[in-house]
């Protein structure tokens, strides 16, 4: 991997709360353009290490790098989509799907081209001005995701967004995403414990241990998209990561 | 359906206003020197309508009272909200001020009459005191228990957008809160209402509450009737066009 490629580098990343340590010496890097999920077990860190990377929280020790500068909210635009969605009420569809863009002050001509573009991609267009208490929760996600795509963030981070999604729903909804990244090159780093859709999602998986969290194994998914779940390849990998959470 | 159901709705209306104006008849019957029936009621605003009293016709005398409860009701409502986001988002000022406001509220408005007259005298800006005395505790308690529970995500949402403290109360915190507001709102417009009609009756030489004392004073029971039917009917106006203007600032809240 060379330097230049590199997006983000956690380095030595360790957090405690008091006495409890949660994550412990943690280091990886992503690539630019990049789409890494993180698996492991539940209640294992995931969320606070989102937190982190987002600076929502401190780290005790260690330090993220977004292009080779210590990670500032400030400075780097970052993305998040909670599990929960986080539509604005008071917002149109396009309304929230904007709301990034005129925060940060883009000018008119972008945010409409951006806004634009993101609501075709998503299939919005018939939706624009409806309000998401109008919408379904699932409905109302794909929004939250527009909006945190159509900044085009440097890192992009989705924590479990699809967790209270039926299954259909999150075929149809990874499916999505990966439009979504493809067509605008962010860096994503997707948390889930569905071990299917980090495979069907991820170029790379990241396995974490049990409490205190390590980074147990790095998983390179080098299938071609669309991705078949009952492709032997794809179940052999799904196996692979199985068998080490099974390890714990 | 829909249909059928909001006629059954109208009727409902209908009955209840029957029922009220069958009351009126009846209880009038009993004595109306003290209870003049509708139809006196009706000639006297007839009459009130081709005489002025005090020099100022009906529709002045409402317009008065009007004017006083919107004035007020605007500076409340600027202040009041202001009021309410800055210390339901800083705890600090609210550490300050709360214990103050929290000894203030209970003060019914009407308690302040003397001290205000004392104060002001008896002209226009103490009776418009007086109803944004009511007008602003309900708008800035609403505001602040609005703003304290600003659901934490949205919060989150505009931090990782980075949103400065300006943009996070323009954008996230005073949206968020404007079914709050819109309560305290509601509120203060009857409260406001009852307020200067109170303060009318005290002292003054025009609006609702004067008519109402004019005609005590006088023994003109028609004219307080009448009085107060008005005062009745403009406040429901008030509601229901505070709820077409709640559906038009707020179109997200209407069900």
């Amino acid at each position: 991997m060379e330097n230049k490629d590199i997006k983000v580098q956690v380095k030595n990343l360790t957090k405690s709360f008091g006495d409890l340590l949660v994550l412990d010496d943690i280091s990886f890097e992503i690539k630019k353009g990049e789409f890494v999920c993180i698996v492991g077990p539940t209640g294992c860190g995931k969320s606070t290490f989102l937190n982190l990377l987002t600076r929502l929280i401190p780290a005790t020790k260690g330090e993220i790098l977004l292009d080779g500068e210590p990670a500032d909210p400030q400075k780097h635009s970052i993305s998040f989509v909670f599990q929960e969605p986080s539509a604005f009420d008071w917002l149109t569809v396009q309304q929230n799907i904007e709301y990034g863009l005129k925060i940060k002050k883009r000018p008119p001509e972008e945010i409409k081209a951006q806004t634009d573009k993101i609501i075709q991609l998503l299939g919005l267009e018939e939706w624009r001005e409806v309000y998401p208490k109008d919408l379904s929760v699932s409905m109302e996600q794909r929004v939250v995701i527009g909006r945190a795509f159509a900044v085009n963030p440097d890192l992009l981070l989705m924590d479990e967004p699809y967790g209270q999604m039926d299954i259909k729903m999150r075929y149809y909804l990874e499916d999505e995403v990966i439009r979504l990244w493809k067509a605008t090159g962010s860096t994503v780093l997707f948390i889930t414990h569905n071990l299917e859709e980090a495979v069907y999602l991820a170029e790379r998986v990241l396995i974490l241990s049990n409490k205190p969290a390590k980074l147990k194994a790095q998983i390179q998914v080098d299938l071609p998209r669309p991705r078949n779940v009952s492709d032997p390849k794809f179940i052999e990998i799904r196996k692979e990561i199985t068998d080490m959470i099974k390890w714990w | 359906m829909d249909r059928e159901k909001r006629k059954y709705d109208y009727l409902l209306i209908l009955l209840s206003i029957a029922i009220l104006l069958g009351a009126w008849i009846i209880f009038s019957q009993m004595n109306p020197k003290v209870f003049p029936t509708p139809l006196a009621a009706w000639e006297r605003l007839v009459k009130l309508v081709e005489r002025p009293v005090m020099k100022i016709s009906i529709w002045g005398h409402i317009g008065i009272s009007l004017q006083r409860v919107l004035i007020a009701l605007a500076v409340a409502t600027v202040l009041g909200v202001a009021f309410g986001l800055v210390t339901g988002w800083c705890p600090r000022i609210k550490a300050a001020f709360n214990p103050l406001f929290v000894a203030l509220r209970p003060i019914p408005p009407i308690a302040w009459i003397p001290l205000i007259i004392l104060w002001f005298g008896i002209g226009e800006f103490p009776k418009v005191l007086l109803v944004f005395i009511g007008a602003f505790f309900p708008i800035a308690q609403n505001t602040m228990a609005g703003v304290e529970m600003v659901d934490d995500m949205y919060l989150k949402v505009g931090k990782i957008y980075k949103a400065n403290t300006w943009n996070m109360l323009r954008h996230i915190v005073f949206p968020a809160s404007m079914p709050a507001i819109m309560a305290g709102i509601k509120i203060s417009l009857s409260s406001g209402w009852m307020v200067v009609v109170a303060a009318e009756m005290l002292a003054s030489k025009s609006g609702l509450g004067f008519l109402i004392i004019r005609g005590q004073e006088s023994f003109d029971i028609a004219l307080v009737l009448v009085g107060m039917v008005l005062i009745g009917l403009i406040g429901a106006a008030f509601s229901i066009v505070f709820t077409f203007i709640e559906r038009w600032i707020c179109p997200w809240m209407t069900k």
